[in-house]
């Protein structure tokens, strides 16, 4: 018997999410933050506030927490489907090695990955508010990654179009929440089992303003999140690599 | 060619590598319910040591049946087991050498990269990964190509590639779906030279392939499926040759009128050839046999079909 070196190859995960996705991450957010405040700035001239009381604040949080979203949609982005598609299973895992071990670390360097784009994002934007908090900020990016990310990663187990999907499944549910949520009858019950996306603004607000949020909407996000984890390793160890 | 040391070599020597499937099938559904049957109650036991080969027409299961015995598909029914243990339990354990029908490696990846990558997960430790990438490297003559991007070799390349991928740990078991794809003349007979090297005692291989002369050479068994079935188990030796109507092409260099006097029903084909059809082995060297000693001299001896093409093209039908 001989194991598979998966620790080590976590070194090799995390270079391919550096090259194929956190430079993408840091270039969009930097862009989007850049595009959407540079111009704001310079108008405002010596009237810009970088701080909680200047009236883009609002917006700070808003972009902040886009990017973060974003960002965990680019990570999740075929983290399993596209090895499944294109065959790359066949050769990883006729060596000595665990899928089901090989992608919960995968999912777990991605989001080390995820953090480590933000914290550049984060310090970024505290040029320009110097009161924006990369702890925070880390908090939350953390949070919505596991509630997201879990979902994302439960669907790229299920499917092809994992990222086409759960943009689907973030942006229904939230629509659906809208529309049927205040209703008060059996379709608001239903649309409680969707995913949590309406506590995301409140949460995202206060977390990556103050750093703390209602507690119980965190462990729902999060647990929401870990519960389709655990559903993809599931449906990983006991379903078949081969897309046939 | 040297001997790769194993990784894990002294614990291995007490454990029966043996492949066996057991009343195994395979049906895929589609959405609309439609079922197809990939494979259908497959019997085989593969021992110890033994080289075996599968073959069939294009679509007959062949690559369902290695996906099932790495564990990357579910049996519908019956079970494959590695060791005595389920084939995917096995694969986890203990790893399996293993070269694709489609080599499947990130394009992105360079050669050199792509290896010392696989190595890792294969369980070799930082300190051997060099030799052991240098040396399948040298093996399959990619030195010149190390450096390359995947997407920048070419077919023949890539085929070595992915053989170097399945080499680079001494492995108790080799599963090579279509190993000479796309490989030139030169690399095709060093693949089967390679092969021969790699036979051991204790080694399993599994080889499917579509090219019969090559599973001849180096198959012991071969087990021939059609449409999901096994429907031959053939011993590709030829004191197993079957004693039915054998033809061969015999040429000569000298004595072409005494060719009648050994066989009487020989069929000049021109250029000092003729086609001969015998009964047995035996048959046919008593006639050669008498054909030198009246004089004439023998060039070659070559049967229209081996052992193996007759047998397949019995069980798969001469359509195929």
């Amino acid at each position: 018997m001989n194991r598979g070196r998966l620790a080590r190859y976590s070194l090799w995960q995390f270079r391919d999410f550096v090259m194929d996705r956190g430079i993408g991450i840091v270039i969009i957010g930097f862009l989007w933050g850049y595009v959407m405040f540079e111009p704001i700035r310079r108008a405002m001239g010596g009237q810009w506030i970088g701080d909680q009381t200047s009236p883009v604040w609002g917006l700070v949080l808003q972009v902040a927490s886009a990017v973060a979203s974003l960002s965990v949609l680019i990570a999740m982005n075929g983290l399993i489907s596209i090895d499944r598609k294109n065959g790359y299973y066949r050769f990883l895992f006729s060596k000595p090695v665990n899928p089901v071990a090989y992608y919960a670390q995968l999912f777990v360097v991605y989001g080390v990955g995820v953090l480590a784009a933000m914290v550049v994002l984060a310090s970024l934007a505290r040029i320009i508010f110097p009161i924006f908090s990369i702890v925070n900020f880390l908090i939350y990016s953390a949070v919505i990654y596991v509630a997201m990310g879990g979902i994302g990663f439960f669907l790229s187990v299920a499917t092809r179009y994992d990222w086409l999907t759960l943009a689907a499944v973030w942006l229904g549910s939230r629509v659906l929440r809208g529309v049927y949520g205040p209703k008060g009858d059996w379709r608001s019950k239903v649309v409680e089992l969707l995913p949590p996306v309406h506590k995301l603004d409140q949460v995202a607000n206060s977390l990556i303003a103050t750093g703390r949020a209602d507690a119980g909407d965190v462990v729902w996000l999060i647990g929401y999140g870990a519960l389709f984890f655990a559903l993809g390793l599931f449906i990983l160890r006991r379903g078949s690599l081969a897309d046939q | 060619m040297d001997r790769l040391p194993a990784a894990g070599d002294d614990n291995r020597a007490t454990t029966a590598f043996v492949i066996e499937f057991k009343n195994v099938g395979k049906t895929y559904k589609s959405l609309l319910g439609n079922s197809v049957k990939a494979v259908e109650e497959f019997s085989l036991v593969v021992g110890e040591g033994e080289i075996l080969g599968i073959a069939g027409p294009n679509g007959a299961g062949k690559t369902t049946l290695i996906a099932m015995m790495l564990g990357y598909l579910r049996p519908t029914t019956g079970t494959v087991e590695i060791g005595g243990l389920p084939a995917r339990h096995y694969v986890e354990r203990s790893g399996i050498g293993y070269l694709s029908e489609l080599i499947a490696i990130n394009p992105k990846w360079r050669a050199q990269t792509a290896l010392v990558r696989y190595a890792t997960l294969a369980g070799i430790s930082d300190a051997e990964i060099p030799r052991r990438v240098d040396y399948v490297v040298d093996l399959l003559g990619l030195t010149e190509h190390r450096d390359k991007k995947v997407k920048a070799l070419s077919k023949g390349n890539l085929q070595r590639l992915g053989l170097a991928q399945a080499l680079l740990r001494d492995e108790q078991i080799l599963v090579l779906d279509e190993p000479t794809h796309g490989l030139d003349p030169v690399w095709t007979q060093r693949f089967r030279d390679i092969v021969d090297e790699l036979r051991r005692p204790q080694r399993t291989m599994v080889i499917a392939s579509h090219n019969l002369d090559e599973l001849q050479r180096l198959a012991d068994r071969v087990a021939i499926i059609d449409r999901g079935r096994l429907q031959r188990l053939v011993s590709t030796g030829y004191e197993h040759a079957a004693p039915a109507a054998t033809r061969f092409r015999v040429t000569l260099a000298s004595g072409y009128d005494l060719i009648r006097a050994a066989f009487p029903q020989a069929e000049d084909v021109g250029r000092g050839e003729y086609d001969v059809t015998v009964h047995s082995i035996q048959e046919l060297n008593a006639a050669l046999a008498d054909l030198i000693a009246k004089g004439a001299l023998v060039a070659s001896v070559v049967p229209e079909r081996s052992v193996l093409e007759q047998q397949f093209r019995e069980a798969v039908g001469e359509s195929q």
